[in-house]
C-alpha cells in the first residue's frame, strides 16, 4: 500500500510540473526577450501579443477538445482560408465595394448576412468532416488531410486567387477595443478559453470527450453514443473556426484563398505543447491556453529581439519534438 | 563449479523499487527436465523474477546460475543465447505476417543475393510445427489463426530458437480445455527431451497436472517449493495468501435464493453461424453460470444480449417487461450491465482516475448537461469503499491497480449505473486468488439483493463453486442446464466437448 502512496503522489507532482513548465518556459522567453529589448514588456507590445494569438487560440480551443477525445482535424487552417474569403466577398458583393452605391437596407443587412452566413458554413464543414471520420472508421489524419486539400481547392475557386478587400468595413471585430483600451478580439479569445473549460470540467459533453480519447470500445461499451459525441466536435470546430475567421478577417481587412492555411499547423503545435496526448484522453483548457500563448509569443520575441524572424518555425518544430519526447517518455516510465 | 541436476540457479536474488523490496534474496533452482510453478498473489515478484530471469531487468545483488556459469545479471540477447525463451501472456506476433515469418523473424533465411528465402522459411517451419505436433499451414496469415493457435505459434517460436528453458507466463488464460490439452501434451513430450519450463499460472488445477514442483513467492519473497505429489492445493492457496480455501471458495450457508418469481427471460437469442436460437430463464436470487469451450459462442451471445452485436432474433424479458437492448445505451437504460471478457479493451479507460470510470455508464445514462462533481466524488468514493477497492485515492488512474481492483472498478460502474440485470464474462481471468474470492462474494451478494446474475466462464472449478445453476453451450447452441448436484466439473467438460451427453 505505501508504495502506490508514493507513487501516486509522484505522479501528480509531475503532472502538476507540466503546466508549470510551460508558464516557466513563457517566463524565460518573456525574460530575455525584454533583456535584449525592454519594449517586450510594454503594455502595448503585450495587449499586441494577445491580439495576435485571438485567432490561433481559438482554433486551438477546438483543435484541442477534440483531440481530448482522441481524435484530430488538421482541416482547420484552410477552413478558416475557406470562410474568410466566402466573408469578405459576401461583405464585398453586398455593399458594391469599392464604390458603396447601395440600397439602404443593403448596408444595414450586409454584415449580419455575411456572419451567419460564415458561421452555417463552419457548421456544415465541421458535420461533413464528423461524419465522414466516423463512418469512414479511417484515421481522423487522413480524412481530414484530405478534407484540407478540397478547402484550400474550394477557397481558391471561390475567390479565383483575387484579394478581397473590405475597404475598412467590417473592422470593428478585429481591431476595436472596448474602452479605447482592451481588443475586442481578446475578449472572445478569452470567453472561448473559459467556455472550453467549463465544458471540459463541469459538462458531461465534456467528460465524454475524456472518455471517448480515453478508450473509445470501453466509452461505448459504457452507453455513450461515440459517434454523436465525435461528430458534435467536430461541429464545435467548425463553429470555432468560423469565428477565428470572422476575426481575423477583420483584422487583416482583406482575404485572400490561403489566409488563414498556417492556423492548421500552429494550432495543433499549440495544443501539443499545451499537454493533450496525441493519443487523446489527456489534456485541459488552461494547458492549451499556455500551449498557444507559448507559440504565439515566439513569433513576437524572435522580431522584438530582432532575430530572423524565419526562425519562428525552426524553434516551435523543436519546442513540439521536445514536448512529445518528453510526455512520451515520461509516460513510458509508468 | 561442479556440474549441478539444475539448469537455472539463483542465490539471495534481490530487487528493489523506490520503496520496495520486489525480490528479497531468492534461492531458486529449476532441474533438467522438470516444469516448476511459480505461483503467488499479484505482486509477489514472479514477473520480477522472470524478467530477470529473461535479461530484461538488473538485479540489485545475488547470482543467477545458468548450467553451472555464474552471471551477476544478464541481457535480453544473452539470456536468448543461453537458451532462456519467454512466452508472455499477450502474443507478441505480427498479424500480417504469415506463421512462418512470424516463427524465423528474428533471422529470417536469406537467398544468395539476400533476398527472404521463403521456400527455406515455410520448410523450417514445417519440420519444427511437425515436431511440437501442431498442425497449423506456415504460409496462413497470423490474423487467420484462433486464439490457441497463435499461442502455439508463440511457443513454436520459442522452440524456434533453441530453447532449453521456457518461461510461460500464464499460458492458459482464455485457452479453453482443448487448448489447453495440446499445450500441456507439447510441454510433456518435450520435458521427456529435457525441456525445463518455468509455469507461471493463477490456475492451480492446471498446475497439479503439469508441473513437478510448486514455487511460492509472496511479497518478493520465497514461501516455500514443494513436490506437487506431497502437498495438496489447499496448502498452496494457504502459503500464497494466508487463509484456508474454505474461506474462498464455499458459498454462504443458507443463502440458497428462495422461490422467486421475478425472472429474466432470454428469448431465442440467434444469429446465423454464431450463436443458435438460446432461449434460457435466469430466476432473481441465483448466479446463473455459462460453461462451455471458447468460440462455443458464450461472448458472442452476452455481446448480443447488451446491444453490442447485431442479432438476427431475440427477446429480453424481466418479470414480464420487454427489455431487448438495441445499443449499449439502450441496455443501460434498461438496467442491464456487462463486465466485457477483456477489462483493459472494453471495460477501461486505464489513463482515466477511477471515479471517472465508475461514473461514466451513469452519466452516459443521464440526461442532464452539467455534472454535479461534488456529489460524483463522494458517490463513487462510496461506492469505491463499498466494493473494497484497494486505493489511496479515488483520484489515482486506473492502470495503476491490479487486475481484481481493476475488475472491481468495472463493476462499481455498473452498479452505480443502477443495473439490475448484470453480465459477467470471465470475471476472474488474470486475477489472484484473494480478490478471485472477494469477487464471488459479491456476486453473491449481489444475487441475494435480488439482482440477475450471469456468469460466463472457462474455469469450470470456478463454475461449480460458485453457480447456482449452470448452462453449457457448444457450437453455439445450448446443450444442457445443469442443477444441483448435477453441476460437477466432468459433467460441464462432457457436454462442452460433446463427449458422451447421455440423454
Amino acid at each position: 500500500m505505501e508504495t502506490k502512496i508514493s507513487v501516486v503522489e509522484g505522479k501528480r507532482r509531475r503532472s502538476v510540473s507540466q503546466s508549470l513548465v510551460l508558464v516557466m518556459l513563457i517566463v524565460l522567453l518573456a525574460a530575455v526577450a525584454t533583456a535584449v529589448n525592454p519594449r517586450f514588456l510594454k503594455v502595448t507590445n503585450i495587449i499586441n501579443i494577445f491580439q495576435q494569438i485571438a485567432v490561433l487560440g481559438i482554433v486551438a480551443s477546438g483543435v484541442g477538445m477534440l483531440l481530448v477525445a482522441g481524435e484530430i482535424d488538421i482541416s482547420v487552417g484552410t477552413q478558416v482560408s475557406l470562410m474568410g474569403v466566402i466573408l469578405a466577398m459576401i461583405i464585398q458583393k453586398v455593399l458594391g465595394l469599392p464604390q458603396g452605391n447601395v440600397a439602404a437596407w443593403r448596408v444595414t443587412f450586409a454584415i449580419p448576412m455575411a456572419v451567419i452566413f460564415t458561421f452555417i458554413v463552419g457548421f456544415i464543414l465541421g458535420l461533413i468532416n464528423g461524419i465522414i471520420v466516423i463512418k469512414s472508421r479511417a484515421a481522423s489524419f487522413i480524412i481530414t488531410l484530405g478534407f484540407m486539400l478540397v478547402y484550400k481547392g474550394t477557397a481558391l475557386i471561390t475567390s479565383g486567387g483575387a484579394s478581397y478587400m473590405l475597404f475598412g468595413k467590417f473592422e470593428t471585430l478585429g481591431r476595436g477595443k472596448v474602452l479605447n483600451y482592451i481588443p475586442i478580439s481578446i475578449i472572445f479569445l478569452l470567453g472561448v478559453i473559459v467556455v472550453a473549460h467549463v465544458v471540459l470540467k463541469y459538462f458531461r459533453y465534456g467528460r465524454f470527450l475524456y472518455a471517448i480519447g480515453g478508450n473509445k470500445k470501453a466509452a461505448y461499451v459504457s452507453g455513450i453514443n461515440t459517434g454523436r459525441v465525435t461528430v458534435t466536435a467536430y461541429i464545435a470546430v467548425g463553429l470555432l473556426n468560423a469565428l477565428a475567421a470572422l476575426i481575423l478577417i477583420s483584422r487583416v481587412g482583406s482575404a485572400l484563398a490561403t489566409t488563414g492555411d498556417s492556423y492548421a499547423l500552429d494550432a495543433l503545435a499549440s495544443v501539443i505543447v499545451g499537454g493533450v496526448a496525441i493519443t487523446g484522453g489527456k489534456g485541459n483548457a488552461l494547458s492549451i491556453f499556455l500551449g498557444v500563448v507559448l507559440i504565439g509569443l515566439i513569433g513576437n520575441a524572435l522580431v522584438i529581439m530582432n532575430v530572423n524572424p524565419y526562425m519562428r518555425d525552426v524553434v516551435i518544430g523543436f519546442i513540439i519534438i521536445a514536448a512529445v519526447t518528453i510526455s512520451t517518455l515520461s509516460g513510458e516510465r509508468e | 563449479m561442479t556440474v549441478t541436476a539444475n539448469i537455472l540457479e539463483t542465490v539471495k536474488l534481490s530487487k528493489a523499487y523506490p520503496g520496495v523490496q520486489a525480490l528479497d534474496a531468492i534461492d531458486f533452482d529449476l532441474k533438467y527436465g522438470e516444469v516448476q510453478a511459480l505461483v503467488g498473489q499479484n505482486g509477489a515478484g514472479k514477473s520480477t523474477f522472470i524478467e530477470i530471469i529473461a535479461g530484461s531487468l538488473r538485479p540489485d545483488s545475488g547470482q543467477i546460475i545458468i548450467e553451472g556459469r555464474s552471471y551477476p545479471s544478464l541481457e535480453p540477447s544473452k539470456s536468448i543465447e543461453l537458451g532462456i525463451q519467454t512466452v508472455h501472456q499477450e502474443n507478441q506476433l505480427v498479424n500480417e505476417l504469415t506463421v512462418a515469418e512470424n516463427i524465423y523473424l528474428y533471422n529470417l533465411p536469406q537467398t544468395g543475393i539476400g533476398l527472404v528465402n521463403y521456400a527455406s522459411c515455410v520448410a523450417a517451419t514445417e519440420r519444427l510445427l511437425g515436431e511440437l505436433g501442431v498442425e497449423i499451414p506456415p504460409g496462413r496469415k497470423l490474423k487467420k489463426l484462433t486464439f490457441i493457435e497463435k499461442k502455439l505459434v508463440s511457443i513454436a517460436k520459442a522452440f524456434s530458437r533453441k530453447a532449453k528453458l521456457l518461461i510461460l507466463d500464464e499460458p492458459t488464460a482464455s485457452l479453453d480445455e482443448h487448448g489447453r490439452n495440446i499445450l500441456f501434451d507439447i510441454i510433456r513430450r518435450n520435458t521427456k527431451k529435457g525441456l525445463c519450463v518455468i509455469y507461471i499460472s493463477h490456475n492451480l488445477g492446471e498446475i497439479f497436472e503439469i508441473c513437478d514442483r510448486v514455487t511460492v513467492f509472496k511479497d518478493g519473497r520465497k514461501i516455500s517449493t514443494h513436490g506437487v505429489k506431497e502437498i495438496d492445493m489447499s496448502t498452496v492457496v494457504r502459503e500464497m495468501i494466508g487463509r484456508s480455501t474454505a474461506s474462498l471458495y464455499s458459498k454462504e450457508a443458507g443463502a440458497a435464493p428462495g422461490v422467486e418469481k421475478e425472472t429474466l427471460e432470454v428469448v431465442d437469442y440467434s444469429r446465423e453461424g454464431v450463436v443458435d436460437h438460446v432461449s434460457f430463464t435466469v430466476r432473481k436470487g441465483e448466479i446463473f453460470g455459462i460453461g462451455g469451450l471458447v468460440g462455443a459462442g458464450r461472448t458472442e451471445l452476452a455481446r448480443m444480449i447488451f446491444g453490442l452485436d447485431r442479432k438476427d432474433s431475440g427477446r429480453l424479458v424481466y418479470n414480464g417487461e420487454e427489455i431487448t437492448a438495441q445499443d449499449p445505451c439502450d441496455a443501460i437504460q434498461k438496467g442491464i450491465g456487462y463486465l466485457t471478457e477483456d477489462r483493459k479493451e472494453n471495460g477501461l479507460m486505464l489513463g482515466r482516475p477511477i471515479f471517472e470510470n465508475i461514473s461514466i455508464a451513469r452519466l452516459a445514462k443521464s440526461r442532464r448537461v452539467m455534472m454535479s462533481l461534488g456529489r460524483e466524488r463522494s458517490e463513487t468514493g462510496g461506492i469505491s469503499k463499498q466494493l473494497n477497492i484497494k486505493t489511496p485515492t479515488i483520484s489515482q488512474r486506473v492502470i495503476n491497480l491490479s487486475g481484481g481492483n481493476q475488475q472491481k472498478v468495472v463493476l462499481a460502474k455498473w452498479l452505480y449505473a443502477g443495473s439490475e440485470v448484470l453480465i459477467f464474462d470471465e470475471p476472474t481471468v488474470g486475477i489472484d486468488v484473494g480478490a478471485k474470492g472477494e469477487i464471488y462474494r459479491m456476486m453473491e451478494n449481489l444475487a441475494l439483493q435480488g439482482k440477475i446474475i450471469i456468469m460466463i466462464s472457462s474455469d469450470n472449478p470456478e463454475l461449480v463453486a460458485v453457480c447456482d445453476r449452470v448452462a453449457v453451450m457448444r457450437g453455439g447452441r445450448l446443450v444442457a442446464v445443469l442443477e444441483g448436484a448435477e453441476i460437477t466439473e466432468e459433467k460441464i467438460l462432457r457436454y462442452s466437448m460433446g463427449v458422451g451427453d447421455k440423454e
